[in-house]
This record gives structure tokens, sequence and C-alpha cells, in this order.
């Protein structure tokens, strides 16, 4: 009976497991076949480097490549330093006390919506940098960057901590004897010993900044020029998608949209690729 | 000639989480011996040695109360005192712990984490102290040609001499030892024996042990230790 029971019970979950894989397989196959149409009319070169004009006939997604690799990119290194203080605040700076209550802080940042973060940029953010700036509407790559490195340090932040975490204590124990300060044990014992935890956070922050919509959509202008610096409006491939998506069903323009979730696609499937080889190879040396 | 006294413990107390730990401890070492600490599980031994290090001050929930005065650079400073740093103490009172911990790093880079974190630069200086160090715990001659290899891959029992020649590499004046050979087994135990009988010329040495056959073949002085009160300080 036990034995029948554990053999539905094997056959359900590997059911679930399947399913799941074969639903993202065809996504990427729905994506490819939808695109179709484009790909045969102007070819891959086309799309990939051509800019975006409807009413030429050219729908090419170059410069929302060009503005979700800026985005990400600042974004990512207005985040890592910030992630790193915080992490350093949480993991070894302040008294357990103060730590304790950051980290629920942090923890609940990472729950509030992206829209919120939007919201707060839109009339906090973008008049100041119009201001400082004195150019343009402040709807630009730099406001999006910053408030997409705000909305992605504290999943950085959990990440660093966790590895922080993980560092076994004989090692802390061995630099705190050895007469340490606690800036000194960070620097040579916990950084060099959480590298790779920490490498693995930044590369799932720096997905989750490609993949968010709503903030670029909100804050870099979306134009579709390519910018030519940071205070210039860009366009992100995923707010391109939200935007194309209003046009009717047969437009080459809609067709073009899955070209965008092709390379999105393929994108975070490299990052988890990147993230597995990492922890692979972490695995095997520890 | 009695020996000059060089750790003066009075009037100790140590608590965690309101369970009392160590209950008005009054007791004094002197210099270069060999004292061990001995008694049950549980006792206090392990958590007295902590007291002379401030090594207890990460456990939260933990207090103390009572003085430590340790003779350094010749003249008794109290070890709580806030005009000593804790870094500074922790290089002079160095400590040895029951498990094995190498950083995980080579060899050298371990003996010479020490003089990293006091500032030292010049590379010729830092071989010269490494190798002397490890000399000294008799350790050089079997990784002198693989001082660049991970220190993990190291025997238990070499593992735990690396760890004392990292404690020494600073030339401590007390080297505190909590257990060091109880992971081990006797032929590794033998070897570290006859090391801290050699280093009590040099240093003064505390070390916790659970081995009468142990205590009676190094200590030069025994203290006893029972429900966190001592009961014999010949």
């Amino acid at each position: 009976m036990k034995r029948y029971r554990e053999l539905i019970a094997e056959r359900v979950f590997l059911l679930s497991a399947l399913a799941s894989s074969a639903i993202t397989v065809a996504i990427l196959v729905f994506m490819v076949f939808m695109g179709l149409p484009l790909l045969k009319q102007g070819g891959l070169y086309q799309l990939l480097l051509k800019p975006w004009a409807p009413f030429q006939g050219s729908f090419g997604i170059y410069p929302m490549i060009i503005g979700t690799g800026a985005i990400s990119l600042l974004s990512l290194l207005f985040a890592f330093p910030l992630s790193l203080g915080c992490s350093f605040l949480i993991g070894s700076i302040a008294p357990p006390s103060v730590s304790k209550w950051f980290r629920r802080l942090i923890e609940l940042m990472t729950g509030i919506p992206t829209v919120i973060y939007g919201f707060v940029g839109v009339f906090l953010l973008v008049p100041i940098v119009r201001e400082l700036f004195g150019s343009g509407s402040g709807l630009c790559i730099l406001t999006a960057a910053l408030v997409l490195g705000i909305m992605i340090t504290p999943t950085m932040t959990l990440f660093f901590c966790d590895s922080f975490d993980r560092i076994p204590k004989a090692y802390l124990d061995a630099a705190d004897a050895l007469g340490a300060s606690p800036v000194q044990k960070l620097l040579y014992v916990i950084l060099p010993a959480a590298k790779q935890g920490m490498i693995n956070g930044v590369i799932l922050s720096l997905g989750r900044a490609v993949g968010d919509t709503l903030i670029a959509l909100m804050l870099a202008g979306n134009s579709v020029r390519v910018a030519e610096s940071v205070l210039e409006p860009a366009r992100t491939l995923t707010a391109h998608i939200a935007l194309v998506i209003a046009a009717d069903y047969e437009s080459p323009e809609f067709r073009s949209i899955f070209a965008c979730g092709v390379v999105l696609y393929l994108f975070t499937m490299a990052v988890t690729f990147l993230v597995r080889y990492l922890t692979f190879s972490k695995d095997q040396t520890v | 000639m009695t020996p000059d006294i060089k750790i003066r413990v009075a009037d100790l107390n140590f608590s965690y989480r309101d369970r009392t730990i160590l209950q008005d401890v009054s007791v004094e070492f002197p210099e270069k011996t060999i004292t061990a600490l001995t008694g049950s599980s549980g006792a206090g031994k392990s958590t007295f040695l902590m007291t002379l290090n401030r090594l207890w001050e990460n456990i939260p929930n933990a207090q103390m109360q009572g003085t430590v005065e340790i003779k350094l650079q010749n003249q008794f400073r109290d070890i709580y005192a806030p005009d000593l740093a804790v870094t500074e103490l922790r290089k002079m009172v160095a400590t040895v712990f029951q498990v094995p911990n190498p950083l995980p790093m080579s060899i050298r880079k371990n003996v010479a984490f020490p003089l990293k974190l006091s500032g030292e630069r010049s590379r010729g200086l830092v071989d010269e102290k490494i190798e002397q160090a490890l000399k000294m715990a008799n350790l050089w001659d079997e990784v002198k040609d693989r001082l660049n290899e991970d220190a993990r891959n190291l025997s238990g029992g070499q593992q735990q001499r690396l760890c004392i020649a990292r404690a020494l590499v600073l030339e401590p004046e007390v080297l505190l030892l909590d257990e060091p050979t109880s992971s081990l087994d006797q032929a590794s135990t033998a070897v570290i024996e006859d090391l801290l009988l050699k280093l009590k010329d040099r240093l003064t040495i505390l070390i916790v042990s659970h081995h009468p056959e142990q205590v009676k073949r190094i200590a030069d002085k025994v203290v006893e230790f029972t429900d966190g009160r001592i009961i014999t300080a010949p």
C-alpha cells in the first residue's frame, strides 16, 4: 500500500516537473513562431540592428536593446555600493538589535510593488534631475537607473547578507582571536569567503533590473532614438513590449515585440545558466 | 625563587542569559609556566579562558564582573580598561581553539595573516617571521616546500600546529589553548605537548585539558573548576 502511494506521488511530481519545463519551452517556441513573419520579412539583422520607425517600415529593436543595457547596467552601478554598505552594516558593523531591525526593513522593501518606486521617482526624483541638470524633462536614463538601482538594492543586500551568514564561524573566531578589527575581518576574511555568493546576487539582481518594466516605462521617457547621454530619454525592451501591445494584432509592430520577448528570454536563460555554472564550480571546490 | 605573577584575576563573575557560569573566581598565574585548567564539562573552563582575551564579548546576553590584569610589556594592565584596545590585547594574548581553524587560504597566508593585520608590509621580514613561527611550532620541515598550498589540505595535527604558529607569529606573551588536542590522535597530541613544553620558556601558557595524563605530563600548576568555582589552586 505504502509503495503504491509513493508511486503515485512520484508520478504526480514527475508530471508537474514535466509540465513546468514544457511551458518554459512552449513560451520560447510561441514567441519565435509569432515573430517569424517579421523575421522572414526583414531578417534577424534588420530586427536587431535597425532603428524603430514603423511608418517607414523599419521595426528594429536596436535602440531598446541599448536602452535596456544602459539602464540595467547603470542601476547595477548604483545598487552595488549601496547593497555592499547595507550588508556590511547588517552583517558586522551595527549592533545586533539595530541590524535585526534594519534587515527586517530591507526584507519589507523587497515586497514593495514596483509601481510605488515609479511613483516616488516621478514626483520626487524627476523634478530634481530636471532642476539639477537643467536639460530635458527629467525623464531619462539616469532617473530610471537611479530608481531601478534603489529597487534592486534590497534583493542584492539580502543575497549579500545570506552569503555572509554562510561563512563558517571558525573563520570569524580565528580572525577575532588574532586581533582583527571589524573592518579588517570584513575585508580579509568575510569578503573573500563570500565572493561566490555575492556574484550570484549581482547576477540575479541584474536579471531583475533587465526584466523590470514599470520603472523604465514611467521614468525613462520612452524615446525610440538611441540616447547619446544618460540625461536623454530611452526605451527598454520591456517598456517597448508594454507600449506596443496596444497596437492591433496583425501589424508588423505587434510582431516585433515577439522578437523583444525572444531577446529577453535568451538573456534570462543566459543569466540562469551563468548562475548555475558559478554555483556548480563552487560546490566542487568546497 | 618563586616565579613572577603574569595574570591576576579577582572576583570574577560571569553569567550567560541569567545563568551563572563563573562565581567569585580569584586566581593568579605565574609567568613562563604551563597551567592546566581542568574540571568536568560545563564547569566554566572555556568561559574562563575567554575572559582573558575578551572573546566572550561576541556572545549576546553574556555579562561579566570583576577584574583581569595581565602583565603586558612588563606592566600590569587591566585588560578591560578603555585605554587598551581589544585588538591590541588579542595580539599579546593569543588563542588556539579546540578544533583547528585555519583560514581558507594558503599555509603562508595563514601564518602571515596576523602580520597583515598589524600592517607589516616588508616581504622579507614577513617571510622571516613565517619561517620562525613555523619552526617554533615544529611544522617548518613538513611544510617548507608547500607553503602556497591550501592550509585545509594539511592533516588535523598539522593544522593545529599551523594555528599555533599563526598564534605565535606576533610573539604574544600569553598563549591560551582550549583543549587543543581533543580532536587529534595520540601521535599528533604528543608532538603538540612537546611543543608546549618547549614554548614555556618564552611565554605563559594556559591550557584547558580533560586528560589527567596530559595534565601530569605538561602542567606546572593545575587549577580545577567545579560549577563555576575553583576548588584547587595550589
